[in-house]
Parts: C-alpha cells; sequence; structure tokens
C-alpha cells in the first residue's frame, strides 16, 4: 500500500479551496430530527458538507453521530428534517431512494461484507445487482477498486480469511465501486486492533487525497488532523460546535468541547503529539 | 420354522420393490414442503402484518395436529370434496405438516443472519428484494442444511404413514409379508433395516452437499 506523503498536500487543498471559493454544497442537511422510543436522539441537526470536503464528526457517545449516518442514507428513517444531496431531496420511495443510495457510500464499523462471497465478488456485486454492469466488466473494475485498497492479492479470499483491516479495505472498495459522490465512515476503525487501523486510514487519506467528499464518525485524531477539512462536534443531538481542526485541537470555544478533545486526545496517547 | 423364514427373505424384493414409492413420497413432500415452508419463514420475517400473522398461525395450527389426522383429512377431502387419489393425498398431507416445521427452520437461519448484512445490501442501492435473494438467502440456505437434513430423515420416515391409505410402500409391502407369512418379527427388522440404509445414504448426501456449499473461512 502507498503510505501518505503528509499533510502537507492537505494543507494546500485547504488553502486551494478558500483561495478559489469552491465551495460548492453537495449535501444539506436541515433540521433532522430522530427518535428511538421516548429518547430523541438528534434534535433539529443542521449540517452542510461541501463537494469534496473531508469531514470528521466527533462527540460523546450517544450524541447521534451513527443515526446522523445512518439518517443520511435512510437505513434510519428521520422523523422529521429534510437532506439533500445535490440538490435532490433523499426521502422514501422505491426508485428515489436506491438512486440516491448509489451516490452515498456506506462503511460500517463491523465491515459488513458479504460472508458467502469472495472479497472480488463483495465488491463487483453493487454494480453488476444495482447498475446492471455486465459482469466481466464489473470485475474487472473490482479488481483495479482492490487494487487501489492493495489487495488486488486478496481478490479470490473470503472475508472470514481476511483480517479486520483487510476486510475494512475491502469494504471501502465495495463502496467505492458504486462510484459515491460522498462517503460515509461509521467508526470504521473502531473494531480493529490498533495495529491494523493504519492500513484502513491510509486508504482513507488516499481517498481524501483524491478529492473524495467524505463524512467520517471518528475519534481517529491523528486522522482528523491530519485529512479533516472541518471537524464537527456533536453533543445533545446538534451541532454544537464547528471549525478547521486547527481551532478545534487547539482553540475551541466552547469549554465542553475543550474538554472532550483533552479526554480522547490524552486517551489514545496523542496529548504530546 | 426356518421355511418360513426363507419365505420372509424371498419377499425382499418385493418389499425393495416399495423403496421407489417411498423415495417418491419423501421427495415430492419434501421440496413442496420445503418451497411453502421458505415462503413462509420470508412472510414471517419480512412481511407485512398480515402475511406475518398468518404465517405464524399456520405453523401453529399445523404443528399441533398429529400427522395421522392431518393425512385423513386430506385422504376425506379427495374422495369426498375434490378428486385426488390416495397417494397424492399423502404427498399433500406430508408436504404440508413438513411444511410448517420447515418454516421454523428457515426462519431461524434467515434470522440468524446479522442485520448488518442486508443493511450493506441496501447501503448500496439494492431492493429488499434483491438483498433477500442474492444475500442474505444464499448465506441462511447454507445454514439452514444440517437442520433441513435433519427433516428430511423424519419425512422419509414419516412416508411410512402412507400405509394406512392403501398405499404400496415399504411399510404397507411388509404387512402382506406378514399376512403371507405370519413371520411379523423377522418382517419389521428387515423393513426397519431399509429405512436404515435409505436414512444413512440420505445423511450421508446431505453432508456432502453441507461440505461442498461451506464458505470458506467459517
Amino acid at each position: 500500500m502507498k503510505e501518505s506523503s503528509g499533510s502537507q498536500v492537505y494543507d494546500i487543498k485547504v488553502i486551494n479551496r478558500k483561495v478559489n471559493n469552491m465551495t460548492k454544497p453537495i449535501l444539506r442537511i436541515q433540521n433532522l430530527h430522530k427518535k428511538f422510543g421516548s429518547s430523541e436522539v438528534l434534535k433539529g441537526l443542521n449540517l452542510t458538507v461541501d463537494e469534496g470536503e473531508v469531514v470528521v464528526i466527533i462527540g460523546p457517545s450517544g450524541t447521534g453521530k451513527s443515526t446522523l449516518l445512518r439518517c443520511i442514507n435512510r437505513l434510519e428513517t428521520p422523523d422529521s428534517g429534510e437532506i439533500y444531496l445535490e440538490d435532490q431531496k433523499i426521502e422514501h420511495g422505491k426508485t428515489n431512494l436506491s438512486r440516491m443510495r448509489q451516490k452515498i457510500g456506506m462503511v460500517f464499523q463491523d465491515f459488513n461484507l458479504f460472508n458467502h462471497l469472495t472479497a472480488i465478488q463483495n465488491v463487483a456485486i453493487g454494480p453488476v445487482k444495482v447498475k446492471k454492469i455486465d459482469k466481466a466488466k464489473a470485475m474487472k473494475a473490482a479488481e483495479r477498486e482492490l487494487e487501489r485498497v492493495g489487495l488486488k492479492d486478496k481478490a479470490n479470499s473470503y472475508p472470514a480469511e481476511l483480517s479486520g483491516g483487510q476486510k475494512q479495505r475491502v469494504a471501502i472498495a465495495r463502496a467505492l465501486a458504486m462510484e459515491p459522490k460522498v462517503m460515509l465512515f461509521d467508526e470504521p476503525t473502531s473494531a480493529l486492533d490498533p495495529e491494523l487501523t493504519g492500513e484502513v486510514l491510509a486508504v482513507m487519506k488516499d481517498l481524501a487525497k483524491a478529492g473524495m467528499t467524505m463524512v467520517v464518525v471518528s475519534h481517529e485524531m491523528g486522522f482528523a488532523r491530519e485529512a479533516a477539512h472541518r471537524i464537527v462536534f456533536l453533543e445533545d443531538g446538534i451541532v454544537s460546535e464547528m471549525g478547521s481542526p486547527e481551532k478545534i485541537f487547539n482553540n475551541p470555544e466552547k469549554q465542553r468541547t475543550r474538554e472532550f478533545i483533552s479526554k480522547i486526545t490524552s486517551l489514545s496517547g496523542e496529548g504530546s503529539a | 420354522m426356518s421355511m418360513r423364514y426363507t419365505e420372509v427373505f424371498n419377499s425382499i424384493p418385493y418389499l425393495l420393490q416399495g423403496v421407489g414409492t417411498t423415495l417418491e413420497i419423501t421427495i415430492y413432500a419434501l421440496f413442496l414442503g420445503a418451497f411453502f415452508g421458505l415462503l413462509l419463514a420470508l412472510a414471517r420475517v419480512y412481511g407485512g402484518n398480515i402475511s406475518r400473522r398468518f404465517a405464524i398461525l399456520y405453523s401453529r395450527i399445523i404443528r399441533s395436529l398429529p400427522l395421522l389426522v392431518i393425512l385423513f383429512l386430506l385422504f376425506y377431502l379427495g374422495t369426498e370434496v375434490i378428486n385426488f387419489s390416495e397417494f397424492q393425498a399423502v404427498i399433500l398431507a406430508l408436504a404440508i405438516h413438513t411444511s410448517a416445521y420447515q418454516s421454523e427452520i428457515f426462519r431461524g437461519s434467515i434470522q440468524s443472519i446479522s442485520k448488518g448484512q442486508m443493511e450493506a445490501a441496501l447501503a448500496l442501492g439494492m431492493s429488499k428484494t434483491q438483498g433477500i435473494f442474492t444475500i442474505i438467502l444464499p448465506q441462511a440456505l447454507r445454514r439452514a442444511i444440517p437442520y433441513w437434513g435433519n427433516e428430511a430423515s423424519i419425512v422419509l420416515k414419516d412416508s411410512s404413514f402412507a400405509y394406512v391409505l392403501g398405499v404400496l410402500e415399504i411399510l404397507r409391502r411388509g404387512e402382506f409379508v406378514i399376512a403371507r407369512t405370519g413371520q411379523a418379527l423377522i418382517t419389521y427388522i428387515i423393513v426397519g433395516i431399509i429405512y436404515l440404509i435409505l436414512t444413512s445414504i440420505l445423511t450421508k448426501c446431505l453432508s456432502i452437499g453441507e461440505r461442498k456449499f461451506r464458505i470458506p473461512g467459517l
């Protein structure tokens, strides 16, 4: 796998984005509410993500980070509020939902690879079944996606024969094969042993570098510092604070954000970094 | 005495002629039962309110009825109401009976597949039906094989109930041999051995199938 070539690239990218004012919103979330039973998880959340932007969402557990991602591709149905992808509303109704989901790649915490299919079949099945692409062509494309995540040699392995990090890389390739406009990552490394998170984060950094719009729920502060354009601190069902990594890490406005950041950076041993 | 034993042993080819009928009943009943059992299981797991309730009720009622009662019900239905043969009545009765049990087997195996599998399918843009047929069932059916094999050998043995309707399968032929020779014990032993051999072959075939369809690494 390729090593990422440091954070400089990202800084240039941030500057470019600012200078060129390339801020075209691609994902708009307005006044999102979601209840589970009597507990309200999302309480009128608003968030806009620009094209090519990498947004990392952090926040205490139970604060609705995963629910937010799952509402975006409608694995959960919001109680109220609107979500627009490229100015098109995401709503129920078979054709709309399938079409919108094709544009939204999702990477799950516990991979959810299809256990009865090999790595390459996992990657190809979306294009074949959903986009109705010719199988031979889809397999060729799948091979390229696997190569991109450094797993070409594992193409014919079944998920149970792969390590956690390899599984997650296949899962990323599977999502990429659909050529999505936005990628959602739901704590992609939290089910992994610490020594395996690096290979997944490296793939994600490459993806960020390539200009993919990404919404990432993660407490990997190294990744957030290096690859994120914006950090969103979610608390109690709303966006409590957001800003550039420098601002959120070094100079957050709210005391609560400061406490949270110091807690997770000390836990992940980043305090001195 | 030994003359009579010889007579029983000479009847073995006659008994074996029943194997075809037994297998025919078993295979028809088993696959009809699998088809309806699977439909019921899908209705139960993914269906709307009405189809789910129907599947639950069906399974509950059928599993509470003795097979013999279902058999006689169908026999009299076949002679008094609609016209079908004893042979067909037996197959239908066994199929109805086993479909309820198979629906429970399939339901269990479908529900044992983690929720994330369907979510990942939906997230790719698949419809729920696509998710069921391309992702869930291929895994669930593999898991069901051992339990299904158990049910298959039960159906094979239950096919002997056909004798009460006079269908000429193994057991019925055994009754005729006993009537002719008066040797009940030895005849039933031979009949038992034939069933034992059939069940062993069936079990062997299914375990080969289980191995063949096993997902590597799991």
